[in-house]
């Protein structure tokens, strides 16, 4: 592939995460009317229902909508983790922690919309305890695995804090990534408490938490993936200044 | 390996003359950020159900915190000779000051897991009220980092025998020292923050 072709695929991949948060916040956030997500432990099943499912019609639409806009988190994956290379121009190790478990997240943030929608579709016809059970249990797959999202975070803030031999990223970006990751850990309460900061729409579990991920990790790692791609510097290019001579 | 010029080192430079390294520095930062980001919502929590609070205080055990207020400053104090003694190069009183460090910080990690226990036992668990989900998150994340300075403390006492009087042992050292001094300075915050303010 030419030098131009790769340079345009790099700036579609560089571009394919703003294009993923901005859409995840308007479909999944604001359509979907999660900005805060309604606290299904602490309503009944009924009232869940009326509340959420019954009350918003137009969430069917938002949430396939969602499943569909996460997918464009995979290719700015994809594009990070290439930039994450060792001395001698190869995907480093730390590269391939962040790429796998950024696929999984992307397979997360793109497979519980689609279950949501399915709720948003078949409250109706469906026992409001069994719509709240799938809800809930959805919650629990897209919040408990935070782990997962952290383990991309530790892989790409590691790799940037502690390879002296790479410019891309400054360490403090790195340190930042590193304990935005950290700043995920109380997100396994959600599962046990149904009131106060640490429940599902809490202060530290939902604005804490999702605003460490949005502005210690992925805004930082967005614009100096952007500067980088803007730069000139493909992945490929910087692969081939790596190589010894 | 020849490194690659086009490379631009952006990371601070290591020889500087203040102790440790920056990555030690930014790391310490961020962290007590995020503690600081903690303390601000268990405030707010703690402003928005008072009385649950207050109530819930009342049956943390204060000489529990106290010890371990004790038992984290001397064991910093002890840090802090090593790394003393590492910038003079005695490798035996590296040695010696570590193992009260690690001993002391093993110390506070039973009484954690004592205390917890009791809790525990008393039927007051991370979903009991809003009080307790702090009580558990902020000390047991305070709790982790004491274990991840104790993993480091031992690293440093294994590598004393071979490295101990080299001066990249000093700095890494001195990046410990950092760690665990800042792990007390948290809890010389958490103490009144949890223990003290709900005493009558």
């Amino acid at each position: 592939m030419d030098a131009k072709t790769q340079r345009y695929i790099d700036l579609a991949m560089a571009y394919s995460g703003p294009l993923f948060v901005v859409g995840y916040i308007i479909f999944w956030g604001i359509m979907g009317h999660n900005i805060p997500p309604p606290n299904m432990l602490a309503m009944s099943g009924e009232e869940f229902v009326a509340n959420y499912y019954a009350k918003y019609p137009e969430l069917p639409v938002a949430m396939i909508v969602s499943a569909v806009v996460a997918a464009f988190y995979l290719p700015w994956s994809c594009l990070l983790s290439s930039l994450l290379k060792d001395s001698n121009g190869n995907m480093s190790a730390l590269g391939l922690l962040e790429l796998t478990a950024g696929a999984v997240t992307a397979l997360l943030l793109a497979a519980c919309p689609v279950i949501w929608a399915a709720c948003a579709i078949m409250y109706p016809v469906t026992d409001p305890e069994t719509i709240k059970l799938i809800h809930m249990f959805c919650w629990f797959l897209y919040d408990c695995t935070y782990m997962l999202v952290s383990l991309q975070l530790f892989g790409a803030g590691l790799y940037a804090a502690l390879n002296k031999e790479q410019n891309i990223f400054p360490a403090w970006a790195g340190w930042c990534a590193v304990v935005g990751g950290c700043s995920m850990i109380p997100l396994s309460l959600i599962a046990f408490v149904s009131e106060g900061a640490f429940a599902i729409n809490g202060l530290w579990n939902f604005y804490i938490a999702y605003s460490g991920w949005l502005f210690l990790f992925f805004s930082l790692y967005c614009y100096f993936v952007l500067k980088h791609v803007h730069g000139g510097k493909s992945s490929v290019a910087q692969n081939r200044n790596a190589l010894p001579a | 390996m020849p490194e690659n010029p086009q490379i631009k080192h952006e990371h601070h430079s290591e020889n500087s003359d203040y102790p440790g390294t920056s990555g030690i520095w930014i790391f310490v930062f961020l962290d007590m950020v995020v503690f600081l980001l903690m303390f601000l919502t268990y405030l707010s929590e703690k402003h928005r159900v008072p009385e649950v609070f207050v109530s819930s205080q009342q049956y943390l055990n204060e000489f529990f915190g106290l010890a371990n207020t004790v038992i984290l400053l001397t064991s910093s104090w002890a840090m802090a000779q090593a790394v003393k003694a590492s910038r003079i190069k005695s490798v035996k009183q590296i040695k010696q000051y570590l193992i009260i460090a690690i001993a002391l910080g093993f110390l506070f990690c039973i009484n954690k897991v004592f205390e917890y226990g009791i809790k525990l036992d008393a039927g007051y668990s991370v979903t009991t009220n809003a009080f307790f989900s702090f009580y558990y998150v902020i000390t047991g994340i305070h709790f982790l980092h004491v274990i991840g300075g104790l993993c480091f403390m031992c690293v440093m006492y294994a590598k004393s025998t071979i490295a101990g009087s080299s001066a990249a042992y000093t700095k890494g050292l001195e990046n410990v020292g950092l760690f665990w001094h800042f792990v007390d300075v948290l809890w010389l915050f958490i103490f009144p923050l949890i223990y003290l303010t709900g005493l009558q």
